[in-house]
């Protein structure tokens, strides 16, 4: 790819350049993190957390299109790239007064009722807090430059990463060619495999036993082409990613999931950071200290830290900070400092950085079998629902199929894993019986401990339970004193999850904080369901594909 | 949990907006003690799950003036209930495509007249105006009625819950009601998940699983229960304000106060009755096709989010209320087919008044459940069963 062209955007009335591949945020962290909106409520700066297409820290209007995720546009020559909340500038918005002038909220919903005769001033102020971008403008016939694929298949293989990738090359070794469907923009076709780059799998609907194709997916390819599915078998392989955590401030730029430390960071990038915080003390922070190491300032963990971190920290000389509870991140426009206190006891103290990385929990990509209506069982040991499997791999649904993280398989046992579903869709017997070694199922979590001991100190700043919809603890714990209790509750209460994360980020710790103040386990507290799609999915790419999805196929 | 107390006056079966509104009444009336059985969570059924509309616009003057009472009694509900609803009265606007459903809607239209709302038939420039960037090219007119609008259906539901408990009704979370049980030809006892509750009335606002508890009462009601999806877009700034409704294929859809373009549309299949409840490919790309094909430049807005729930219809689109005249002290309180929670303020009276026994102001031709015991099919029907 050296010497290509690349593609040249604008931004804020300059021009930028991506590289082949690139998308607009990796252009424009070259220069730093960007603060790249506010949020719709208090108008607090939001700038990229994920990384990956999941958050909402990193929005932009894409010339006619609002709400664009900036980590997910592969720019066109001449796109121009604006942001759409904070005036004059996301970096320095007026209205970010709102977040001084309500420490504890705007109440909508008890406020605001009199006098009746104000009603509809008050409905125009409030709409005002609403809506990540002006509504696009015009007809957009650019996302519709190719007709919209429809296919029916035997196999399709949901994601092509490392499980994926095994699955479908022993599926290969069989004799079966499944056709593998993966949302990563850049990664390269499977030899052999017939693959389908930058498309998200989004809808999963079992239409029953007995027809010819038991399952419809719907999905899009980026940016808008619509994608169906028909097949006989799914497997699902669709990863995981880097959870957030409660804490003061905790939607401040800077705060960043490890999944975006490692997606962004890169050689010949900029560095993110130059002194972060990492937050975690398995396996996900040795990652991002082999990656970012020389830019990390010290290692924190709401548990233990596990060897390998201890060796590489002490390699780097990078001081360690075990069982610490995470208070608040200070900073105006970026992190400045992070609080701790050592868990159990010792006074608060505060670590000078850039950038707090979250490599503490991972969180499993579950929601297609939710949605195909698969057996669930919680998982305590990262707090997180799973599919129920056989030994072989299968969930309760037939011709539904679970491999690697997406189904709680520990790391050393994921190839293990994907051979066996393999083998099994092939009709080989299988060899082993013994389950795979899978998330911890019983007792409390760490985690729960850590928030346990984390809701009785004093709570200075903002906590912002879920950040799209910039909804705060406190707000969630009215809603839990008012008598409201159970996750789908409060959600509905509190409007926590409900923002384009689609609760990703906010409902795991929701419902580990609510099993807290429930006084109940958080299996009682609430099956998270996530509803479709899995991602945002676009009216024009479902809309074309009106006429492949036919009508009796009904459930 | 068990239940408070082991013997009732009064049993409501279904939490949803109009078993709390009806415990409401009941209380207010002083006519307790009340039990309110949700063998879900709070809002889990049609009441959390509905677009949010409440219109005026009816076939019969029967089904307005039930409407019309609503929207007054939502007007005063933020300062009643404690809760802010949200309650837009920015206008439902129904779209007519061709002149016989233009005729329809002008029916309609002399009808609200004629009940003192002013109604309004709109040509396709105010159309237009009123829904930027709609394609016209189909459109001959609709009519437009100001003082209809949309609403937050969750804090209605959390306003009249604490407030019925205030009034010292018990509201049983995750009790299911299981049978009734006869006592010389009258109700004497509800049989629930959490035991025998005794009772000498129970009522029937169960929803979509309102004909499933009548059967289990030894009722045959003709009531189904359909399942209707909907979705809600990524958020955008405001730009719509009135709840617009397609009569020809039932497209409905508005704007919340959040942004969202919240709506649904009538697919040709039912896709599927009472059991789980899923999203489905249909719904989703034959709403999409609509919406697009309306106003194209939604083209490049994403759904956030989808989900359906069940509408308990009638065969005459009329809603059920009044006590069943095969068993004393049974009250029905269903069958509104999908207009439960804009018809609620108002049917609650009726109902709270058909269990104390006073005389009720509605039709029993239109609305009792003995019209459907009889030899003839139900004279009227209300058929405008859209948004």
């Amino acid at each position: 790819m050296a010497g290509a062209p690349g593609r040249t955007f604008s931004y804020r009335g300059r021009p930028w350049k991506a590289r082949p591949g690139e998308t607009v945020l990796a252009a424009l962290v070259r220069e730093g993190l960007p603060t790249l909106a506010r949020s719709n409520r208090y108008h607090r700066p939001r700038a990229p957390f994920c990384g990956i297409g999941q958050c909402t820290g990193c929005l932009v209007r894409v010339n006619d299109r609002p709400a664009v995720r900036a980590c997910r546009h592969l720019p066109s020559d001449g796109d121009t790239v604006r942001s759409e909340r904070g005036w004059p500038s996301p970096r320095f918005d007026v209205l970010g007064i709102l977040d001084d002038l309500f420490p504890h909220g705007i109440d909508t919903l008890r406020g605001f009722r009199w006098p009746a005769f104000a009603a509809p001033f008050y409905h125009r102020l409030i709409r005002q807090l609403s809506g990540y971008g002006q509504p696009p403008g015009g007809p957009v016939a650019s996302m519709l430059r190719d007709p919209p694929t429809s296919r029916a298949v035997d196999i399709v293989v949901v994601g092509g990463g490392r499980s994926g990738k095994a699955v479908a090359t022993r599926l290969l070794a069989h004799g079966l060619r499944p056709l593998v469907v993966d949302r990563a923009l850049t990664r390269e076709a499977m030899p052999g495999a017939d693959t389908m780059g930058s498309t998200s799998v989004t809808f999963v609907s079992p239409s029953g036993t007995g027809a010819p194709y038991p399952f419809t997916l719907l999905g899009f390819t980026e940016p808008g082409t619509g994608l169906a599915v028909r097949s006989r078998t799914v497997v699902v392989a669709t990863g995981g990613y880097d959870a957030s955590l409660l804490f003061g401030g905790n939607d401040r730029p800077g705060v960043l999931s490890a999944d975006a430390a490692l997606e962004l960071s890169g050689p010949a990038r900029h560095p993110l950071f130059r002194r972060a915080v990492v937050v975690g003390g398995g396996a996900r922070a040795r990652q991002v200290l082999d990656r970012c190491g020389p830019d990390v300032s010290a290692v924190v963990a709401p548990g233990d830290i596990g060897p390998e971190v201890v060796r590489l920290a002490s390699d780097l000389e990078i001081p360690l900070y075990p069982r610490s509870l995470l208070l608040r991140a200070d900073g105006r426009s970026r992190v400045r400092s992070l609080h701790l206190r050592s868990r159990g006891r010792g006074p608060a103290f505060a670590l000078r950085c850039d950038a707090v990385v979250l490599a503490h929990r991972r969180l499993p990509n579950a929601q297609l079998f939710f949605q195909a209506g698969a057996r669930m069982e919680w998982r305590a040991g990262t707090g997180a629902y799973y599919p129920a499997l056989d030994p072989v791999g299968a969930t309760s649904v037939p011709g539904l199929y679970a491999v690697g993280e997406a189904a709680g398989v520990l790391d050393a046992a994921q190839e293990e894993g994907a051979t066996r579903v393999a083998d099994a869709i092939a009709g080989r017997p299988p060899l082993a019986p013994e389950p795979l070694p899978r998330v911890a199922e019983g007792g409390p979590s760490e985690l729960d401990r850590y928030y346990r001991e984390l809701l009785r100190e004093p709570r200075p700043g903002r906590w912002i339970a879920c950040v799209c919809e910039d909804v705060l603890l406190e707000e969630v714990e009215r809603a839990v004193g008012a008598g409201f209790c159970g996750i789908e509750v409060v959600k509905r209460y509190s409007n926590l999850g409900t923002g384009l994360c689609q609760g990703r980020y906010c409902l795991p710790d929701a419902l580990l904080v609510l099993s807290i103040l429930e006084g109940r386990p958080p299996p009682e507290v609430g099956y998270i369901t996530q509803r479709p799609p899995v991602f945002p999915t676009p009216l024009s790419a479902l809309a074309a594909l009106h006429a492949s999805v036919p009508a009796e196929a009904a459930g | 949990m068990t239940l408070p107390r082991s013997s009732y006056r009064t049993v409501i079966v279904g939490g949803g907006i109009l078993g709390l509104f009806t415990a409401y009444r009941l209380a207010s009336a002083g006519a307790g003690p009340v039990l309110v059985l949700e063998r879900g969570f709070l809002s889990s059924g049609a009441s959390g799950r509905n677009g949010g509309g409440v219109r005026q616009q009816w076939e019969t003057r029967a089904t307005l003036r039930l409407a019309r009472e609503s929207v007054a009694a939502y007007r005063r509900f933020g300062r009643e209930f404690g809760y802010n609803l949200w309650f837009r009265q920015s206008g439902y606007l129904f779209l007519a495509e061709d002149p016989s459903e233009l005729a329809r809607l002008r029916t309609v239209h002399e009808l609200v007249r004629s009940e003192g709302l002013p109604s309004e038939i709109v040509g396709v420039d105010d159309i237009a105006r009123w829904v930027d960037g709609i394609a016209r090219n189909k459109l001959v007119g609709g009519t437009y009625l100001r003082t209809d609008g949309t609403l937050y259906p969750f804090p209605a539901v959390w306003g009249v819950y604490e407030t019925v408990r205030s009034l010292g009704v018990d509201v049983a979370l995750g009790v299911e009601a299981l049978g009734v049980d006869v006592r010389d030809g009258r109700v004497a006892a509800v049989r629930t998940s959490e035991g025998v509750v005794a009772t000498s009335t129970v009522v029937n606002a169960a929803g979509g699983w309102s004909a499933e508890f009548s059967r289990r009462a030894g009722l045959e009601v003709p009531n189904v229960a359909t399942r209707h999806e909907i979705f809600a877009t990524q958020s955008l700034r405001p730009f719509l304000d009135p709840m617009v409704v397609r009569l020809s294929d039932g497209l409905y859809f508005s704007q919340t106060m959040r942004g969202e373009i919240v709506g649904g549309v009538t697919l040709p299949h039912p896709t599927g009755t009472v059991g789980g409840m899923p999203s489905s490919p249909q719904f989703l790309t034959t709403m999409a096709h609509a919406l697009v094909e309306l106003i194209p430049r939604l083209g490049a807005v994403s759904v956030l989010r989808a989900w359906s729930g069940f509408y308990d219809d009638t065969p005459d689109g009329f809603p059920v209320i009044g006590e069943d005249p095969r068993l004393k002290g049974f009250v029905h309180a269903n069958g509104f087919g999908g207009h439960g929670f804009m018809l609620a303020p108002a049917a609650s009276r009726r109902v709270a008044g058909a269990v104390l026994g006073e005389p009720s102001d509605l039709d029993p031709a239109q609305f009792s459940p003995a019209r459907f015991l009889g030899p003839r099919p139900p004279a009227t029907a209300e058929h405008l069963q859209l948004g």
